[in-house]
Parts: C-alpha cells; sequence; structure tokens
C-alpha cells in the first residue's frame, strides 16, 4: 500500500505583494500521497493549505522544489505537460455558487473537460454526462438547466461530477463541505467516500472542520503558516498529538456533546496567527507557543519522523 | 428561575417578494430568562436569524412584515413600538452581534469613536467620559493596548479582535438581552475558542442574557442552558441541553445529531445522511414541515401540522405526532427504522 501517487519535495510558493516583499504561502513542504488514500489537511484560514492544494495539481507553479507525480518529476512551465497533468488531478472547490458558470447548462459545465480533451464524440460524451448525473445521485434531466436552479448540496454535487468527468486519478478537495448545512454535508462525504471505493480514486482533503476530516481521512497533516507541523494516521494524530500546534488546535474544536466539552482539557492559544509576509525568525509557531524556548525562536525545525510513520516539526518533541 | 425578559408568542414573519408570500417564520414561540443562554440551532434558510432580528426590528419592512404575534421584551411590546422607541430599546436593552464583523462596522471610522456614538446616544456623558467608557469596553474585551486600538480602524484589527470589538460595542450600554448570531463562524476554532469564553465570561459576569443562534452544535454543548431546534420556520423541539442532547425526541433532531461524525466514527460507517432538502417557504407543506424527510412519516404528518406535546423532564416540549398518546408503536405501525 505504499505506492505513492504524488510527492513534493521542498515545495514552496511564494506571492509577490505591494513593496516589493514576498508572502510566503507555503514553505518548504514535503509530502507524500499514497495511492487510494485520502490525506487530510488541515490548519486555519490563511495557513497555505488551499494554495499547497492548487500549487500540487499545477493551478500555481512553485516557486522553489519539486512535484513528483508518478515517480514522474512535473515540469510545469511547460504548458503540454500542465495540459496532461490537468488530465489526472482535479480538484473540487469550496463554494459551490462561484464555482459553477452561471450562463452554461449543467450538462455542458460537465462536459467541457471532456471536449477540452478531446474525450469521445459528442454522442458517447451526453451519455458520458448522464451516467455522471447519475453517480453522483441527480436526475439525467438535471443536465438542461442552470446552475442556479440548484441548491448548495446538489451544485456541489455538479461541482463532483465536473471534476469526475475526465476521469481523474487524484482529486483536490478543497473544503468541498464547508459552506454546506449540517445535513447536506453528510450526504457529500457520503458521496465521496463511496466513489473513492469504486473509482480507487486518491484525495487530498483540504477542511478545517477537524471532526469530518477525521472520519473521512487515513493519514492527517496539520499546516501551521505555510509549513506541515504534524503528519500522521489520523488514529496516532488524535490518541498521540505531539506538537503543540496541533494539540491547540485539536482542543479547540467544540465537541456536541455537553458533557464531554464541560470536562474537556483545553489549551486556549493566544494572539493571532502572524502574517506570512513577516514570518517570525525560527520556528513559525515560536511567537504563540506556550513551551517556545530560545532554539525554537533562533532555528527553524524540520520534520522528521519521531515514530513509525509519525512525522512532526519541533525541537521540544523526543522521539523513540 | 429568574424572570422572563424576552417573551415572544407565536411570532410569523413574511416576506412579501415577486415570487409571492415567503412564509420565514411560522408561528414561533420562545422565551428568555435573566442571564441564561439560549441557543437556536438550524439549518440556513430555517428563519433563526430572522426571528431574531425581529425581536429587534432590524429586518426592512417592507419587504418583511411580521404578520401576527407578541414579543415582550422588557415590558416593551415590539410588535407595536413605533421607530423612535426602537432606537431607545436597542442597544440599551438589547443588542446583537453579528456572523461578519467587517460589514457592520463603518470602515471610515475609527473603532473608538463607533462605541462613543453608541455611548452618547443612551447616555448624558461628556466626550471625555464617553471616551474613557468605550476604552473600558475594550478592555473588558480582553483588546491589548486599548487605548492605541481604539484610535485605529476595523481593517487594522484581525477577524478575532474585530468580532472583540463588536461585543465590546454592543455590550458598551450594559443590555439585558445579547443576540449573537453565528458569532463564530467566520472565524477559526482556536480563534473561536477564544470568542466562545469570552462569551461566556461576559454571561457569568455581567449577568447578560444571550441568545446564541448557529448550527454548530459543538458550540452549543459549550455554552447554552437551553436549546430551540428550528425546522422550516417553526421551533420543533425546545428543552434543556442535557434533555436535547441525550434525551431528544423530535426524529429531526435526532438525524441532526446523528449526522455528525462520533469520536470514534471510522470510515467503514457510513455517516447517516438527512436525504432530500428542506422545504421551499414560499409554498410551505400543510402538514409537518419535516415529513418529506422524516423516516417515520404518518399519513397525519402529511395532512395536519403537530401540536406541541409536553415530555417528561420540566420545559421539554416537541412537535411531531409520533408522541401524541394515541400514536401506535413503531412495530405496530410496521416501522422498522427506530
Amino acid at each position: 500500500m505504499s505506492d505513492i501517487l504524488v510527492k513534493t519535495e521542498n515545495l514552496s510558493k511564494y506571492f509577490k505583494v505591494s513593496g516589493g516583499r514576498m508572502l510566503r504561502a507555503v514553505e518548504n513542504v514535503t509530502l507524500e500521497i499514497r495511492r487510494g488514500e485520502t490525506l487530510g489537511l488541515v490548519g486555519e484560514s490563511g495557513c497555505g493549505k488551499s494554495t499547497l492544494g492548487r500549487t500540487m495539481i499545477g493551478i500555481y507553479r512553485p516557486t522553489k522544489g519539486k512535484l513528483i507525480y508518478n515517480n514522474q518529476e512535473m515540469d510545469l512551465s511547460s504548458k503540454k505537460e500542465r495540459f496532461n497533468f490537468t488530465k489526472k488531478a482535479q480538484i473540487v472547490f469550496q463554494d459551490p455558487y462561484a464555482s459553477l458558470d452561471p450562463r452554461m447548462t449543467v450538462g455542458s459545465i460537465i462536459q467541457e473537460g471532456m471536449v477540452i480533451h478531446g474525450m469521445y464524440d459528442a454522442k458517447r460524451r451526453k451519455e458520458r454526462m448522464e451516467e455522471l448525473l447519475d453517480i453522483v445521485g441527480l436526475n439525467r434531466e438535471h443536465g438542461n438547466r442552470f446552475p442556479h436552479e440548484f441548491s448548495g448540496g446538489q451544485r456541489q454535487r455538479i461541482g463532483i461530477a465536473r471534476s469526475l468527468a475526465i476521469e481523474p486519478e487524484f482529486i483536490v478537495c478543497d473544503e468541498p463541505i464547508s459552506a454546506l448545512d449540517v445535513s447536506i454535508q453528510a450526504q457529500i462525504i457520503n458521496l465521496l467516500h463511496k466513489l473513492q471505493e469504486q473509482m480507487n480514486l486518491t484525495y487530498l482533503f483540504i477542511a478545517h472542520d477537524l471532526n469530518i476530516v477525521k472520519y473521512i481521512s487515513d493519514r492527517i497533516a496539520v499546516m501551521y503558516l505555510g509549513s506541515v507541523v504534524e503528519l500522521a494516521s489520523s488514529d496516532n494524530l488524535y490518541a498521540n498529538t505531539l506538537h503543540p500546534y496541533s494539540r491547540a488546535l485539536l482542543s479547540a474544536v467544540p465537541i456536541p456533546d455537553p458533557e464531554l466539552e464541560m470536562n474537556k482539557k483545553r489549551q486556549i492559544l493566544t494572539g493571532d496567527v502572524p502574517s506570512p509576509i513577516n514570518r517570525p525568525k525560527g520556528c513559525a509557531f515560536s511567537s504563540r507557543c506556550p513551551l517556545a524556548c530560545d532554539i525554537c525562536r533562533r532555528e527553524e525545525p524540520v520534520l522528521r519522523e519521531v515514530f513509525p510513520d509519525h512525522f512532526v516539526a519541533c525541537h521540544l518533541v523526543e522521539g523513540k | 428561575m429568574g424572570k422572563r425578559i424576552l417573551d415572544m408568542e407565536n411570532l410569523r414573519v413574511s416576506f412579501d417578494t415577486y415570487a409571492g408570500e415567503v412564509q420565514a417564520v411560522r408561528g414561533v414561540s420562545l422565551y428568555v430568562e435573566e442571564g441564561e443562554v439560549l441557543a437556536i440551532v438550524g439549518e440556513s434558510g430555517c428563519g433563526k436569524s430572522v426571528t431574531a432580528q425581529t425581536i429587534m426590528k432590524l429586518n426592512p419592512m417592507p419587504p418583511a412584515r411580521i404578520v401576527s404575534g407578541n414579543i415582550t421584551l422588557d415590558g416593551h411590546d415590539i410588535v407595536k413600538a413605533s421607530d423612535n422607541e426602537m432606537r431607545k430599546i436597542r442597544g440599551r436593552t438589547v443588542s446583537m452581534i453579528f456572523q461578519d464583523p467587517m460589514t457592520c462596522m463603518n470602515p471610515t471610522k475609527q473603532v473608538g469613536k463607533q462605541i462613543v456614538e453608541a455611548i452618547k446616544l443612551h447616555n448624558h456623558l461628556s466626550s471625555a467620559e464617553a471616551r474613557d467608557q468605550a476604552i473600558k469596553c475594550l478592555e473588558q474585551v480582553n483588546i491589548p493596548n486599548p487605548l492605541e486600538r481604539s484610535k485605529q480602524y476595523p481593517h487594522e484589527f484581525s477577524g478575532g479582535m474585530r468580532q472583540r470589538a463588536m461585543i465590546a460595542m454592543a455590550l458598551s450600554c450594559d443590555p439585558m438581552l445579547l443576540i449573537a448570531d453565528e458569532p463564530t463562524t467566520a472565524l477559526d476554532v482556536t480563534i473561536q475558542a477564544q470568542i466562545m469564553d469570552l462569551l461566556k465570561e461576559i454571561q457569568t459576569k455581567e449577568k447578560t442574557a444571550i441568545i446564541l443562534i448557529t448550527h454548530d452544535l459543538g458550540v452549543v454543548a459549550g455554552i447554552a442552558d437551553r436549546v430551540a431546534v428550528m425546522y422550516a420556520g417553526k421551533i420543533v423541539e425546545t428543552g434543556t441541553i442535557d434533555q436535547i442532547f441525550y434525551h431528544h425526541r423530535h426524529p429531526y433532531t435526532n438525524a441532526l445529531m446523528r449526522s455528525l461524525p462520533s469520536a470514534d466514527a471510522t470510515k467503514k460507517t457510513d455517516l447517516i445522511s438527512i436525504p432530500g432538502t428542506p422545504p421551499d417557504l414560499l409554498s410551505p407543506p400543510v402538514g409537518c414541515g419535516f415529513a418529506a424527510r422524516c423516516k417515520h412519516c404518518m399519513q397525519i404528518c402529511k395532512e395536519e401540522d403537530p401540536p406541541e406535546f409536553e415530555l417528561e423532564g420540566k420545559g421539554h416540549v416537541a412537535k411531531c405526532w409520533l408522541l401524541h398518546p394515541d400514536c401506535p408503536s413503531a412495530a405496530e405501525r410496521g416501522d422498522h427504522n427506530e
């Protein structure tokens, strides 16, 4: 099961901002996603998780580092290679209202990818569009309608159908359920899960709802200010949380059970996330970390394996 | 128990639109006692925000219209109150904080000045006194360097700080009731925890009653005394936090609780989802609003709206025909879903 589909090596993505400064959205990320697994990516807003997801499917070109797909280094500066890569890697966006063209019918939205990649003839494309509507739980007649006629949950299903149309292997789910109501969230999660089993898809699942991420992911990466601070299997991360930031993050998640919620131990962080334009020196979390000492402010910790398959980037964590 | 400061009876609010009358709130009765936290939970479009806004008459009329019902807030009749009277009640007796603090503050005005504005409207204070008061308010919500911060503009504040400033503004005139409409939805979990702690602190220290509107049951579990569950413009179940979380009787409350992944859930078990979508309030269903999505639905559910049934345990009520004393048991109905 250690067949690696996507891999990043020291991947960084910077954006230029006014005043000639650099916004370091993603900094030195080394990650592996195994074929058929779901890797959860969590962190607060602005920590670079969406940028990382987008860089991993070639929407953004990395500033530094490598993106390796299926054991092949991707050269994202080549237009042709980028084009071929989009056939394998797709994305489902957070906002089902903004991510569908309001002037296209649902049918043409779903078929567009197949047209661009020259897949099938028109008749087969239409058939496939109808199959996809079936797969995601919509009616075939819905293909003739426009996005505004659908509810949020239904639109998210359309977005999923669109991303599946060209039979990708790897899908980045960028907060696919954050804009939906609780009862609808469960429908979409079940759908994503079913599709993964049927088509052997690999997911990068970005979210800030930690309960959902824990439920759907095999492994989870926690990000803070552009870097991955902890990476472990979903059970291990919860049972044996090592990084102080992960601990604070997990303890801040409210539990929908009054007794557990009242009695749980919490660690409330003070202050806000620093700006990625001036990252603190040393460990990015040192400005808010309750345990920070001298070395944390001086040297940036690297992500290392402290237990089998449990990685953490913190000076203070003692390994095996 | 304390005295009731808010009493709402059978409130109906409609919006007149080109498509017809949207019945956003269809007969809501609730009360709030001194110093307690009432949480209103429900999905988007269920009428929870409209209910709360009507208490302060913040929804523009027209298109909104109070069709019927009574709201009594600390002796004032809100439904009949004139604009002038409302202006005195807002801020003084009841105030509100919103989901997105950026859109609720004046971006061209210093934060301190905006708070001073509210204070001077309700108190006869000199400008200097009002300014001191405003700084005290900012200090109360744990904003560091309140003096310097009060001279900054909203865009210079981070999301969490802005929400704190909003709370400071809302509390500046010491209201009896604070309505918090999804106060943490736009915030990250670590900041959410800070803000919820602040609200809890205010409630215990200042004895301010809070109506918390949210869709996040986790947030509710941490702070509420009582919970009202809304669906399609109606309250379907009300009770204390223990009654709602551990002894709920309405199928919608049950479905809502079960659609969340439990702590030990794994991918092998499917989440329990509620099929379908909420009804369109342009033409609300005749019977129970939840009937179309309910797996225990009976004939009567589609024909007649269920009344309130009182349950064991004080103050626990639910609107569901299954709770009628003459309702046949699950086995008799041939219902194998229980």
